[in-house]
């Protein structure tokens, strides 16, 4: 019992990051259709800012704020320069690419995603970087928490689910209860006929960058609080964030919530509990696993948990 | 039931729209290269037949490594053919077929592994080359057909994300299964390819790489091409572009869509799993990050940017990107590289544009002021980088280098120079052109003093801006044929 | 005419065929090529510049520029360092490619690296052939060195001066029995050549010696550790993860602290870094005690961080600096016994023969006579303290 609710925390830390970056994924596909590969990157950028901010507030263990401002601060810059990076991506490497074959956009997305980590290398060195909360009163924020059964609920955890949790909260009524919002639905619904109806197309996609990018920078945030990070990490956050983004069912933004979720828990149970004489080992084979059961999940349901079906016109 | 395939997909355009053709569309459809005046040139170009321009691409190519003798370049366009191979066998399923595979790598993966298992000490088989190469062959064409099902019921992404987690399986498995593929230590030792004689082709001489691999690589990429080519110019062919165009109208004219989905699958993993056979018997090793995604993304990239569906393109593709990247591993030649691009460009430009030409001339006058005027201030200020012959004097004397920068100028002038770059494009009219005076001479500041200083991660920033800029100068790649979508 | 123009083009196709196939037997023997060594020699260092492991590389090419910039003159040669990227993400496949490059070069007489073992297996060969002398101080695969039963994937070639993994192996494992008296232990690998192999070694040492072990292999994309803790026993004494991303090691440290497990990290070579690995307890193995406490060089040490401020020492630099010193000694013997020129093959021969007196890890340095290792090479053990310093407790 302890290790099933172990298990079922750590696959809910690890989805509710996965998710954060598959909305910024499904967000962009909504309104381009395009999927945005350097989409990883800017959440890489995300950790290195927030691991600056961090240090400029005075480090783990001796912070000049209070832990949670200091955490708010660093979610909330990393937020800001992410935003304001998806929006200069947009501007200059998709936006001339708009009306081009949709596979074009692909291969400058992965330009920006070289362009990305290699500048950081070149920038900032290819040293990992590690928050090390855990220096913050000898890891009282990995030590004190819930206590469920026999399992400590550490307070990092608490703080990154439940971040994660708001996040997804503001976006859901960004998006459906502001105009704004209405006016991306529109436009990934059928963007000409958006623009007919006069919605700014523009304005409508340099939102859902800001939107999309920012979430990266908070998950970026989110993830380093508990793990080191470097500048090539953006290629894997990327991948999981595409893949959850893609079983939810790509374009919906409950399906990258359900998928990050989804991806999270799989990881965590098939490592924890499969395990025998006779078949490979969760452990070592886990991709083996995670990948035959979403394989076999995707041919079931074929466009993803909540994906539209595709509507073919003749 | 193709036969009934207009036949306007594949009409040059050369003497007008042909029967059956729509006007606007084959207007919209013909891609110059070349400045109106050369029109004459171009149009006789087009008329030499396909074939004549393989044999002349392929004879400058056997030309080659005479003119050449180190075995670093000759490997290094080996390894450009391979890149060939796989770019004409990605540009089945996605130039032709349409479908986003993104498990192609596994099958390059399984035809080197397949190689490495039934000719090397690791079980002691040696079969002989004739024997185990068409087996490959065929073992990778069957798994292309394997992989191919789960596009009968999905489409677009979802079918990519299927394939993605099939190369995925296939790293977990050759990671993993120790017993069978060495794990992450890979499989040493391989057998060269055999000759009918029982020699082995010789892949190295005093550790020097052996031509003669070059030339089997070659022959086969004709094989290759002309086998494709041939096949794209049969029903098959014409089914796969309508299937491409629109997969709807295609099952609805009765076209055995699914089947034809599966041969475009099988089609490129054949030629992904021969590709793997030559590169398992030249480097005699395998290891699973060799079929990973740094190679998938470095053939796309090859496809895409050379057009993709169109042979020549791809190739073309192939050969630009392969060495290019290891051009931009050398700090001299890379530098080198860097200025001949720049003022190369500004030249090209600037015969069009009298604009350009001035600030291309003024950039020149900025830099050899300020060099001056630095020199004046703290002759430190420009006694970094040390370089010789006469196109390093050039540039020792016009970009100011720091002996000894402080840190915090490298940021700064990065950061700068990209702000400034940006802002240039958005900029119009005699603002942007006194704007990009100093924003080329910051950039080069950059290149010199920055950039040179680290030349790995700068090889792939490169690499990354010239992506960037080259997909949006050219949308449908180098050599595509321009898509009328018709919404 | 067009037929006849195609024609024209077979013709030559074939003619030039038949030329190149001609001139590709009379490769050219650079091994002989006799080298003038007053010019400028090309020292490269393959090694990861960028990728995950970037940072590794970065490291040792920085004790490797310091190590050229004060031993070359006093050797009288003019060296330049070049860095050759083999990024782990596309596995040893580059290296291969350099081996090219380097080979092709006439003024590279050795050569630093590979790094890691895979890529040393998948170039050694060429560069044996070319008789091009080659010294990793990173690449600690056994085999790499000496045959085990029928595998061997090195070369005469060559050569490393840090010991390789039959000796870390077996001495961390008699640690583990003899000093902390280990009844139960994870042996925990990350599937990649290094990990594998020393996990290997350690695995087999402690079941030989009746330790209960458990196996555990993660994916090397892991970047979260929490499920692989939930299966270290309660009782476990120790982790054995080695890993050649010390952060990594610290991740599984603090989550194993996190759940509660009493059980330590016990990391090796490639997770010595005070600056990333530092959770007090745990504990570490090196090839060398701790550098800076060795008077003979605290200059190397100080002259090193005056041009890399700001970085820590951690343990990949050090015996970089030691393969540069061996490199050049070799070349300049060689070069005063040639009378001021050399071939490679006299470096290649030189090699061998090299011996240092004030050795940068301690001691000095010879070669074992068996195989192209140090001599008498042993690890050190250390326990994190709680400062986050290193004490050698064995």
């Amino acid at each position: 019992m302890d290790q099933f609710i172990q298990l079922t925390v750590d696959g809910l830390t690890l989805g509710s990051v996965y998710a954060l970056i598959a909305l910024g994924y499904t967000l962009v596909y909504g309104v381009l259709k395009l999927l945005n590969f350097a989409h990883g990157d800017v959440f890489m950028v995300g950790t290195f800012v927030g691991f600056g901010v961090l240090q400029v507030l005075g480090g783990p263990a001796n912070p000049k704020v209070p832990i949670w401002l200091v955490i708010t601060l660093v979610t909330l810059a990393a937020m800001a320069v992410c935003a304001a990076l998806g929006v200069a991506i947009e501007r200059f490497a998709y936006r001339p690419l708009r009306d081009a074959p949709r596979i074009a956009p692909l291969i400058s997305a992965l330009g920006v995603s070289f362009f990305l980590a290699n500048s950081m290398q070149l920038l900032f060195g290819a040293t990992p970087r590690n928050y090390d909360l855990f220096q913050y009163h000898t890891g009282t924020l990995y030590l004190r928490g819930l206590h469920i059964g026999g399992v400590t609920v550490p307070l990092l955890r608490i703080i990154t689910i439940v971040a994660a949790f708001i996040l997804m909260v503001i976006l859901w009524f960004l998006v459906n209860k502001t105009r704004t919002g209405k006016a991306m639905r529109a436009t990934s619904f059928d963007r000409e006929a958006a623009a007919m109806m006069g919605i700014d197309i523009d304005r409508v996609i340099v939102f859902t960058f800001i939107l999309g990018s920012a979430l990266a920078g908070a998950a970026g945030v989110m993830f380093s609080l508990r793990v080191p990070t470097n500048v090539s990490i953006g290629f894997i956050a990327g991948l999981k964030g595409f893949i959850a983004a893609v079983i939810g069912g790509i374009g919906s933004i409950p399906g990258a919530m359900a998928g990050g979720l989804i991806l999270g828990f799989l990881e965590s149970y098939i490592q924890g509990y499969v395990h025998g004489a006779h078949i490979p080992d969760g452990t070592q084979w886990s991709d083996l696993y995670v990948f035959s059961v979403l394989i076999a999940l995707m041919l079931f349901r074929h466009q993803g948990l909540f994906g539209r079906p595709d509507i073919r016109k003749v | 039931m193709s036969d009934s395939t207009p036949h306007g997909f594949h009409s040059t355009g050369a003497d007008g729209p042909a029967i059956g053709q729509d006007e606007w569309v084959a207007r919209h459809a013909d891609v110059r290269f070349l400045p109106a005046r050369f029109a004459v040139v171009e149009r006789r170009l087009r008329v030499v037949s396909w074939w004549a321009w393989l044999t002349l691409f392929v004879g400058l190519f056997c030309l080659f490594p005479i003119v050449e003798t180190s075995g670093y370049v000759r490997q290094v366009a080996f390894q450009t053919v391979l890149y060939m191979l796989l770019a004409l066998g990605l540009n089945v399923v996605v130039g032709w077929g349409g479908l986003l595979d993104l498990g192609y790598v596994a099958f390059y993966g399984i035809g080197a592994y397949a190689y490495a298992l039934l000719d090397s000490p690791h079980y002691g088989i040696h079969l002989p080359t004739i024997v185990s190469v068409p087996v490959i062959v065929l073992i990778g064409a069957l798994a292309g057909l394997v992989l191919g099902l789960p596009s009968w019921r999905l489409t677009g992404d979802y079918l990519a994300i299927v394939t993605l987690f099939f190369l995925q399986l296939f790293q977990t498995v050759t990671t993993n299964w120790q017993n069978v593929t060495g794990g992450p230590f890979g499989i040493l030792n391989i057998d060269a390819f055999g000759l009918p004689g029982g020699h082995k082709l010789k892949t190295e001489h005093g550790g020097v790489f052996a031509v003669s691999y070059l030339y089997v690589a070659l022959a086969i990429f004709v094989v290759v091409f002309v086998a494709l080519r041939l096949l794209n110019n049969s029903r098959t062919g014409r089914a796969w572009r309508s299937l491409r165009e629109d997969p709807l109208a295609a099952e609805a004219m009765g076209m055995p869509v699914n089947w034809l989905k599966l041969l475009a699958f099988s089609c490129g993993a054949a030629v992904a799993a021969l590709t793997g056979t030559l590169n398992a018997a030249l480097f005699g090793n395998v290891f699973p990050l060799n079929f990973y995604f740094i190679t998938l993304i470095t053939i796309y990239t090859m496809v895409i940017l050379g057009g993709s569906g169109n042979q020549a393109g791809v190739v073309l593709g192939a050969l630009i990107i392969s060495p290019l990247l290891e051009l931009l591993r050398d700090a001299d030649k890379s530098r080198v590289l860097f200025f001949v691009a720049l003022f190369g460009g500004l030249a090209i430009l600037g015969r069009r544009n009298r604009r350009i030409a001035m600030v291309a001339g003024a950039t020149l006058v900025f830099g050899f002021v300020l060099h001056a005027i630095a020199r004046a201030i703290d002759g430190g200020w420009v006694a970094g980088q040390p370089g010789a012959g006469g196109f390093a004097t050039f540039v020792d004397h016009w970009v100011i280098a720091p002996q000894q920068p402080a840190r915090w100028i490298a940021p700064v002038a990065y950061i700068g120079v990209i702000v400034a770059a940006l802002l240039c494009s958005v900029l119009r009219g005699i603002v942007r052109d006194i704007a990009l005076v100093p924003t080329i001479y910051l950039g080069a500041f950059v290149w010199e003093n920055v950039m040179l200083s680290k030349p790995d991660p700068a090889r792939y920033i490169v690499l990354g801006l010239i992506l960037i800029v080259l997909m949006v100068l050219r949308p449908n790649g180098l050599l595509g044929e321009r898509r009328v979508e018709i919404v | 005419m067009k037929k006849a123009f195609v024609l024209a083009l077979a013709v030559l196709v074939t003619s030039v065929v038949a030329a190149s196939a001609q001139g590709s037997q009379t490769a050219s023997a650079r091994s002989l090529a006799s080298f003038n060594c007053s010019k400028t020699i090309t020292l490269p260092f393959v090694t990861p510049l960028t990728g995950g492991a970037g940072f590794l590389g970065a490291e040792q090419i920085s004790w490797a520029k310091y190590a050229v910039k004060t031993l070359a003159p006093s050797l009288g040669l003019k060296v330049k360092l070049v860095g050759g990227d083999t990024p782990v993400e596309q596995g040893p496949a580059p290296a291969q490619t350099l081996a090219q490059k380097y080979i092709g070069t006439p003024s590279v007489l050795a050569l630093l690296g590979p790094s890691t073992s895979g890529a040393v297996a998948a170039s050694t060969k060429a560069y044996y052939a070319a008789k091009l002398a080659h010294i990793s101080p990173s690449a600690t695969r056994t085999t790499l060195t000496k045959k085990v039963g029928n595998t061997f994937d090195g070369s005469q070639a060559f050569f490393r001066d840090v010991p390789g993994d039959y000796i870390q192996g077996p001495s961390d494992a008699n640690f583990m029995i003899n000093s902390l008296h280990v009844k139960k232990v994870v042996v925990m690998d990350f599937q990649e050549p290094y990990s594998l192999g020393l996990a290997g070694a350690v695995d087999s040492t402690l079941k030989a010696k009746g330790v209960t072990t458990i196996r555990l292999s993660a994916p090397n994309t892991t970047t979260d550790y929490s499920a692989y803790v939930t299966k270290v026993p309660g009782d476990a004494d120790i982790v054995f993860f080695p890993t050649q991303k010390p952060g990594d090691a610290q991740t599984f440290a603090q989550q194993l602290i996190e759940q509660g497990k009493k059980a330590k990290v016990f990391g090796g070579d490639g997770s010595n870094d005070a600056s990333q690995f530092k959770q007090p307890g745990s504990y570490v193995s090196n090839f060398a005690p701790d550098i800076t406490g060795i008077a003979a060089d605290a200059k190397i040490i100080a002259g090193w961080k005056n041009d890399n401020p700001g970085k820590a020492v951690g343990s990949f630099g050090p015996p970089s600096y030691g393969a540069v010193q061996i490199a050049l000694t070799a070349i300049s013997k060689a070069c005063k016994a040639g009378g001021g020129s050399t071939t490679r093959l006299a470096v290649f021969h030189t090699f061998k023969k090299v011996s240092i007196k004030n050795w940068i890890l301690g001691g000095s340095f010879k070669w074992s006579t068996k195989s192209n290792d140090p001599l008498n090479a042993k690890f050190y053990i250390f326990q994190i303290q709680s400062n986050g310093s290193y004490k050698l407790v064995g």
